[in-house]
């Protein structure tokens, strides 16, 4: 399906604006479950306002490619957002990219933050590029074989398609390859979005950074491209995971009723995944980071046996 | 290139898998689970889906004995065991397991190889399967991980833990394949030996850490003259 | 056309000539030397280039265009080239590459005055590219032979360039010894070959497969992947990749890295899919093994470039890391040509060679790139740099276009030719039933973990090499180079972007390829939307365009500058000091190291590495006041250790047993002489 323009500005508005609203209801509800009062839900709006309006500091060791990062991360996040189907079952770029096209961008986008947090010469920087891009290596594998899984049983990549076959009437929710397939692909987003037990997107202890110890020395305009791309990557891979495996209420025409119905659950889906990512963030510790290997290799397997079970259950 | 199976549409036969695939994956978080008090959680909740499909089994089907194999797990291996175990860990007093063998990575990966053996090994055998689903090849797969569970593990309750999950994988196969199972006697008599077992293994838990301060079984060796 | 490209090609290999005779003429003045030897390649890898390209855009009209070059001489043996869709694809690759090095050379040689003779080093060159040349164009396996030798010969000596270092001696000598090796068990395939087409043309050889039995064949794949795969560098046949390419002048080096190990992989493509299939298709565990040894290659050489320091050691192992991505796809491609797939064959086939040409280009890059670096700071060292992207802000650009490139990430040449090779392991899942079949996702599973490493890796290398301080004293002096070593790598960065941004327009330029290859044409089947965007196979299956993803990610780059005009207004950016905790200022010693960067890995992956550390404290008089520090850490290599060195004991033991039979008097000899006249005729009497 051709590029809609139409459908491309719709869709980057949504990203836009509910990226920061999806991260205020974690802090929110976090903060709920552990009997504190938290920030409201809508403080990363404020915030955003905030760091664009503040004067920026860079660093003097710093070279263009501090400054070119943010703009890789924020551009590279919406693209990944507008070949996703969030809200009708054709993403607007989707014969642009599908989900391979959707892992090298973030990889890319990975790739120019690690960068930026080299750049200014700063040893909390460089701890937390090594760090990130370990553990994006180690989870690429059960990513991987997860999306295998799924393409396989469809025979597409393509992530409009998957969505459409997903709402055929042959599809089982409770088929054990897709759990498993769930299960593994949950893990992996945990990893991607920096989420306990893997990092700790709230601590204040540079040596227990992975993804802010990158963005120690970003500030102003560039913090928040940084913030919201991060946001808007969150957002994405929700809407990836809620999408393929619960492809209920997708819009598959353009009438407002139809339109409007589609938002509305794409929303109700989104904050049930975020509530059972405040569940596993709340209840788990955060791993030490030689832990995390055995995490993601459990990702792994569960990937590996969700493949296996395609032929497992004749 | 579809290669979606043509799932069994029917519900039973569908939340038959879906236990039979969840039990395969509790074995997996058993093997590289460390806590002892978690493990035997896991091993009740295993047991307990068991139950479940024994019950589903039972009233699809029609086949009222194996309820009375349901209600059997359910009393002896989703309470009674565990309780059991549960008070021989707090009298022992030791809570983690020590390092396996393998770390656990690896003896992931191992799992997922003996899987795949399971389904190798089952292939030939799915006419036997009267039921249309294949949980033979879990049932096997749960044999030989329960068994390298045994070997990876040293405390002797780990031990114990794993024989328990090798009958779980026994009894899958003996419900589930054929809706007359085994022989009422048979199954019963492999309950109540297994129940005994346990509680001779019990017993002797106790005095292997009497004497040797410690349920490591490699310890026994020391008892070569 | 045959005419013009046929002519093209002549005036490549004068030009070469030419150029080796004027390095050699010119050994006194230096800058003539360079200027004639540099610009005559230049000149002749242009007609290359053009050759290679006519050919392939109108080969559909011509067929196979032979060219005597010589009389023959002698029998069996004949001095023949031909051009023909495998070998046109290569000249490209050969001729792209050598233009872009011969322009950086230009420059790159001024570092050689008074050190060394630039125009030996010009000659040598210029012969290095004639060899290779007629190594991927000739017709006839002795010619072949010979051509392979000169190359090997010539790479040698360019290896050991600079051989006052015992580095590059002993890199020099391991280089020929294996080449060798590969040469003989080359040698041999090609013997089996001649006893069942009874000659030694290439034309002969065509579909060779029907008339050899299965045994005889199988000794033939064999072989050839033996030879061939120690001059690709395949693991466990790599340890000269490493030990070769960072010593060699960094020119050479992008040669060597960019297409002298592809002349392995045109030989692989040569043999496995022109000479030996039979009218039924290679038989199964061909494609397994090549898959196989394709993705440890892959995997093991990204591990080991995570392990290295010398940036060009680093480039070496990724050259095995990307070789083993290439044979992934030809691996893959076997598999379906005996499953009776010949579509996904060609896709799969497509994919190896694409990336082929990718990998010559952006390695190449990447080698120019750390010459310039080496250049500047007369180190290869990556702990000695460090803020080179403010001192030499071009070279930055381009190693960056590299990077980007070579860790697959959209939307330049490497993502693309991965994508397609994802793709073809993707449908490979539902062309067997068997449980071979569970080697594509898991191939596919690995595939996306070299990727990843691979840009961890390249953060490392640019991060530690051109951000932050700089480490060292000739890093803080280092300044930009010179206009043509910028231009050869400028020259590469078009190449890349042009073959990330249109992989429609290239594929075409493929078809002839798998047509003779294979037999089936699929460009169009890959190209959809006006050829703007490519397609997979399957007609629902996923589709990519690197173009539209470009176009949109400008467009959207308005939204930043949208944002900073509504709120941002009249804010200003202010130059301070980095976050030091207090302390009075980071000193370039505080900054991240290479070797902290690839810990975690290196911990991760400790059973593969075997890490050793060893900290030693000096002290006078108490331990509580150090007066120095002692680290040093060690990684194993695996192959070295636990194969070759038992290997050099068992043949240096074998050979001390051997020397017994060198008695030292006549009497020994004759008898040997006589036994052997003995067993002779006896024989010949049976």
């Amino acid at each position: 399906m051709n590029p809609n323009p139409i459908a491309i500005l719709l869709q980057t508005a949504l990203l836009l604006l509910l990226a920061p609203l999806i991260t205020g209801c974690i802090r929110s509800w976090k903060a709920r479950l552990q009997n504190r009062r938290g920030p409201r839900i809508g403080q990363p709006y404020f915030d955003l306002r905030k760091f664009l309006r503040k004067d920026m500091v860079i660093s003097e060791h710093a070279s263009w490619v501090f400054s070119a990062a943010p703009y890789v991360v924020f551009i590279t996040a919406l693209l990944v957002g507008l070949m996703v189907p969030m809200v009708t079952t054709q993403a607007p770029l989707s014969l642009f990219g599908g989900i391979l096209a959707v892992v090298g961008l973030l990889a890319l986008g990975r790739f120019f933050l690690a960068l930026g947090g080299l750049d200014p010469g700063s040893a909390f920087g460089g701890m937390g590029s090594s760090r990130e891009m370990t553990i994006a290596a180690i989870a690429e594998p059960a990513l991987m074989l997860a999306i295998f899984t799924v393409a396989i049983t469809v025979g597409s990549t393509d992530l409009s398609h998957m969505v459409a076959a997903a709402q055929q009437p042959g599809w089982n929710l409770f088929n054990p390859t897709h759990l498993m397939a769930f299960a593994a692909l949950f893990i992996v987003l945990l990893a991607e979005t920096g989420r306990v037990p893997i990092d700790n997107p709230a601590t204040h202890l540079e040596l227990t950074m992975i993804h802010e110890a990158m963005l120690l020395e970003y500030s102003g305009r560039y913090l928040a491209l940084m913030e919201w791309g991060a946001s808007i990557k969150q957002l994405v891979l929700m809407a990836i995971l809620a999408n393929i495996f619960l492809p209920v209420g997708l819009a598959t025409d353009g009438s407002a009723a139809m339109l409007g119905l589609g938002l509305a659950v794409f929303l109700g889906k989104i904050l049930l995944l975020s509530a059972a990512v405040v569940l596993v963030e709340t209840v788990n510790a955060k791993l030490r980071l030689f832990r995390v290997p055995d995490l993601l290799s459990a990702a792994f397997v569960l990937a590996a046996m969700a493949l296996l079970s395609t032929f497992l259950f004749k | 290139m579809n290669m979606n199976p043509a799932a069994p549409t029917a519900i039973g036969p569908q939340i038959v898998m879906l236990f039979a695939a969840l039990m395969l994956v509790l074995q997996l978080l058993l093997v590289v689970q460390k806590m002892l008090l978690t493990n035997i959680r896991l091993f009740a909740l295993q047991s307990l889906m068991l139950t479940v499909i024994a019950a589903v089994i039972a009233w699809y089907y029609n086949a009222t004995h194996v309820y009375i194999v349901a209600v059997l797990t359910l009393i002896g291996k989703v309470i009674f065991l565990p309780w059991l175990l549960n008070r021989i860990v707090r009298r022992i007093r030791i809570v983690e397991e020590i390092e396996p063998l393998l770390n656990a990575p690896t003896s992931m990966l191992i799992c997922g190889g003996l899987t795949l053996l399971g389904y190798i090994v089952a292939r030939p055998f799915t006419t036997l399967e009267k039921l249309g689903n294949n949980t033979l090849a879990i049932a096997i797969a749960l044999l030989l991980t329960g068994f390298f569970l045994m070997i990876n593990r040293r405390k002797a309750i780990s031990q114990v833990l794993a024989l328990l999950t090798i009958e779980n994988g026994v009894m899958l196969a003996a419900v589930a394949l054929t809706t007359y199972g085994m022989p009422l006697v048979v199954e019963l008599g492999i309950f109540f030996d297994v129940m005994v077992a346990v509680m001779v293994l019990g017993i002797l838990v106790y005095r292997i850490r009497e004497s040797f301060a410690s349920m490591d079984t490699s310890k026994l060796s020391q008892l070569k003259g | 056309m045959e005419l013009t490209s046929a002519t093209l090609l002549s005036a490549t290999f004068l030009g070469y000539v030419l150029g080796a005779a004027a390095g050699l003429t010119c050994l006194c003045h230096e800058r003539l030397a360079k200027g004639l030897a540099f610009g005559l390649a230049t000149l002749a890898s242009a007609c290359g280039l053009l050759a290679g390209g006519l050919y392939l855009t109108n080969s559909a009209a011509s067929g196979p265009v032979p060219i005597q070059l010589l009389p023959m001489l002698v029998p069996y043996l004949s001095f023949s080239v031909r051009v023909d869709p495998l070998s046109a694809f290569f000249l490209m690759v050969v001729s792209a590459v050598g233009l872009a090095i011969s322009i950086y050379s230009l420059g790159y040689a001024r570092g050689f005055y008074g050190r060394k003779n630039v125009g030996l080093l010009g000659a040598f060159y210029n012969v290095l590219l004639l060899a290779t040349t007629l190594v991927f164009t000739a017709d006839n396996a002795f010619f072949f032979l010979m051509v392979w030798e000169i190359m090997a010969l010539t790479a040698y000596c360019l290896v050991s360039f600079e051989h006052e270092e015992a580095e590059a001696r002993r890199a020099g000598v391991l280089f020929f010894v294996m080449s060798h090796i590969g040469t003989g068990c080359i040698m041999l395939g090609f013997l089996l070959l001649f006893q069942a087409s009874g000659g030694y043309g290439f034309a002969g050889f065509h579909a060779l497969g029907d008339k050899m039995s299965p045994g005889s064949r199988d000794a033939a794949f064999l072989l050839f992947l033996a030879g061939f795969g120690i001059k690709s560098g395949i693991v466990p046949l790599h340890t000269w990749l490493p030990a070769a390419h960072p010593v060699a002048p960094s020119n050479v080096s992008a040669f060597l890295s960019g297409v002298l190990i592809k002349t392995g992989i045109y030989g692989m493509a040569r043999v496995f899919f022109d000479f030996l299939p039979a009218a039924a298709g290679p038989p199964m565990w061909w494609g397994v093994t090549v898959l196989a040894l394709g993705t440890i290659s892959a995997v093991l050489g990204v591990l080991y470039a995570l392990m290295q320091h010398d940036l060009k050691r680093l480039l070496a192992y990724h050259s095995i890391e990307n070789i083993g991505i290439i044979l992934m796809g030809f691996g893959a491609s076997l598999m379906f040509l005996h499953t009776g797939h010949p579509l996904l064959a060609s896709l799969a086939l497509v994919a190896g060679l694409y990336h082929t040409i990718n990998h010559a280009v952006f390695k190449a890059l990447l080698f120019l790139g750390a010459g310039a670096v080496l250049h500047a700071t007369h180190t290869r060292d990556m702990e000695r740099m460090g803020g080179l992207a403010k001192r030499m802000p071009q070279t930055a650009f381009c190693f960056l276009v590299g990077a980007v490139a070579i860790s697959a990430l959209p939307p330049l040449n490497g993502f693309v030719s991965e994508w397609l090779t994802y793709q073809s392991l993707l449908q490979g899942y539902g062309t067997t039933d068997s449980l071979l079949r569970l080697m594509f996702p898991v191939g596919g599973a690995l595939l996306a973990l070299t990727g990843a490493l691979a840009a961890a890796c390249f953060v490392k290398a640019f991060g530690i090499t051109f951000l932050a301080q700089p480490r060292s004293e000739s890093a803080a002096q280092a300044h930009e180079v010179s206009p043509a070593m910028l231009v050869g790598q400028g020259l590469f960065v078009a190449m890349c972007v042009f073959l990330g941004l249109f992989p429609t327009q290239f594929i075409r330029l493929l078809d002839p390829l798998t047509q003779l290859l294979i037999g089936q044409q699929i460009s169009g089947q890959l190209t959809v939307a006006n050829g703007l965007v490519l397609s997979g196979l399957n007609q629902n299956g996923g589709t990519v365009s690197t173009l539209g993803i470009a176009v949109v990610g400008l467009c959207l780059l308005s939204l930043p500058f949208l944002l900073r005009v509504v709120f941002a207004r009249g804010t200003k950016v202010r130059i301070g000091s980095t976050w030091d905790c207090g302390l009075q200022g980071l000193t370039p010693r505080m900054e991240y190291t290479a070797t902290g960067f690839s810990k975690p890995i290196r911990m991760i992956f400790k059973a593969l590495f075997r890490p050793r550390r060893e900290v030693q404290r000096e002290y006078d008089f108490s331990p509580y006041f150090t007066t120095g520090i002692r680290f040093e850490a060690r990684v194993e290599e695996v192959f070295e250790t636990r194969i070759y060195r038992p290997l050099n004991r068992w043949v240096l033991w074998a050979s001390r047993r051997t020397r017994a039979l060198q008695a030292g008097s006549i009497q020994a000899y004759l008898i040997y002489i006589f036994i052997t006249l003995l067993l002779l005729l006896l024989f010949a009497l049976k």
